[in-house]
């Protein structure tokens, strides 16, 4: 709107220029106080006194417009100034929103990144859980092998007697908690088990279980003895005592049984048999004859180790033997 | 590597010590030393000092519970601490070995997750 002003007043300025000055219509009052001007006819200075007169008021609206060009250009500085002002708050603006939008992308960087890593953490901590729990599963593992390769070691650490019947013992109260029990051994005819060691058992109404009869002393014992089967109490332990024996191991010799292990109680700290008492009895079953049969034989009068000859006379060669 | 922590396993009965001797095996950086009952303890502790003692209570010539005393009348291991390991569960025994000066009462049959975890809280082992 300005440049339009400005516009219109330079080419006011150059109509001025080019046209002759139009006699003001009506002329201006005269400043001074003069008599008025005759007409032309009866004044001959009047012609010219309207000369003046146009020249004057040219003069005048120069000066006018000369003073509305000062205003204008004044007015059009200032809004420059504003402009500038303005265009300037803009740039600040821009590169501030520049800012924010860099700032906005790094958030959104930052957020995607913090997700991967969230996703990276839960990962690593499934990771863990499972190696942990894998971890302690083989602890437990670990623990059980130690265990039945610990009870087996000394089972068959010695050939004497009294010393396996007492590994036997170690392995039944240290390991399974056995706190009652019986050991036994079958006659010859396999009619009855005679007990050979025991832990807090009445020795005269457990020294001999008869077997095959109508009416079976201890029916679980006569039944894992002559299926070779164990029977073993999964659940609560603190129901079973003499009347009813918590576990019957078979011994096994030669693929038949020679004998049974009964535990009828366990210390009162013991409330289940766990994995590792299964074990352990299992080993019992196919061990503990053997370490007992050899044992005896090696109790025998007369009996020694033999020398390397043994072996020979039984057929093996030489090479092998030795 | 050398031990960082050294302990006395007092057992009479072989079995169980290669069993704790086993479950101690997983402690990292720990000695253990093997004594077969409590006059035997008496003699290794007088020898060296023990960052923890374990012990039997039923063993012959010294049971565990003389051994405690013993021990907690040395003023070299009067602070040292000790786990009794043993069969006898009953709160009376239990209270009995803690009130002469254990600091932990695990019971037979062991697990040896359950003694490590013990032994690594008494020394304040982490991990």
């Amino acid at each position: 709107m300005s440049s339009k002003k400005a516009s219109a007043a330079t080419k006011h300025r150059k109509a001025a220029a080019k046209k002759p000055a139009r006699p003001a219509s009506p002329p201006a009052r005269p400043r001074s106080v003069r008599p008025p001007p005759k007409p032309a006819e009866s004044n001959p200075y009047a012609v010219e006194w309207q000369k003046v007169e146009a020249v004057q008021s040219v003069f005048r609206k120069s000066a006018q417009l000369a003073e509305d060009l000062l205003h204008e250009t004044e007015r059009l500085r200032d809004n420059l100034r504003k402009l500038e002002r303005e265009n300037a708050a803009m740039r600040t603006q821009l590169a501030s929103d520049e800012a924010m939008r860099d700032l906005l992308k790094k958030i959104k960087q930052l957020e995607t990144e913090k997700s991967t890593l969230l996703s990276h953490m839960h990962e690593a901590e499934a990771a863990s859980t499972r190696y942990s729990s894998r971890y302690s599963e083989m602890e437990e593992e670990l623990a059980k092998l130690a265990n039945v390769y610990i009870a087996s070691y000394q089972l068959h650490s010695t050939l004497r007697l009294p010393q396996v019947v007492a590994h036997l013992k170690e392995l039944l109260q240290q390991l399974v908690g056995a706190r009652s029990y019986g050991i036994y051994w079958s006659d010859a005819t396999r009619k009855s088990l005679v007990l050979f060691a025991s832990e807090n058992l009445d020795a005269r109404k457990h020294g001999k279980l008869t077997l095959g009869g109508d009416d079976p002393v201890d029916p679980v014992v006569e039944r894992a003895f002559l299926t070779g089967v164990p029977a073993i109490a999964e659940g609560k332990l603190d129901v079973f005592g003499e009347a009813q024996p918590a576990a019957v191991v078979p011994m096994h010799f030669d693929e038949r049984v020679v004998g049974v292990i009964v535990v009828y109680s366990v210390f009162e700290q013991k409330s289940h048999f766990v994995s590792v008492d299964f074990e352990l009895f299992k080993m019992l079953g196919a061990h503990a004859a053997s370490a007992l049969a050899g044992a005896l034989l090696y109790a025998a009068p007369g009996a020694k180790l033999p020398g390397p000859e043994a072996f020979r006379n039984l057929g093996l060669p030489a090479r092998d033997a030795t | 590597m050398s031990a960082e922590y050294t302990c006395l396993v007092v057992e009479d009965s072989p079995m169980m010590r290669q069993l704790l001797v086993f479950a101690l095996s997983r402690v990292k950086n720990l000695k253990v030393t093997e004594a077969d009952d409590g006059v035997d303890g008496l003699r290794k502790l007088a020898g060296a000092k023990f960052d923890l003692i374990l012990t039997d209570i039923n063993m012959p010539i010294m049971d565990g519970l003389k051994l405690v005393k013993r021990v907690r009348s040395d003023p070299m291991h009067k602070d040292t601490p000790i786990i009794i390991i043993t069969t006898e569960g009953s709160t009376e025994d239990r209270q009995r070995a803690l009130q002469l000066g254990a600091n932990a009462y695990i019971t037979k049959p062991i697990q040896a997750p359950q003694v490590i975890a013990k032994v690594k809280e008494l020394l304040k082992i982490v991990g």
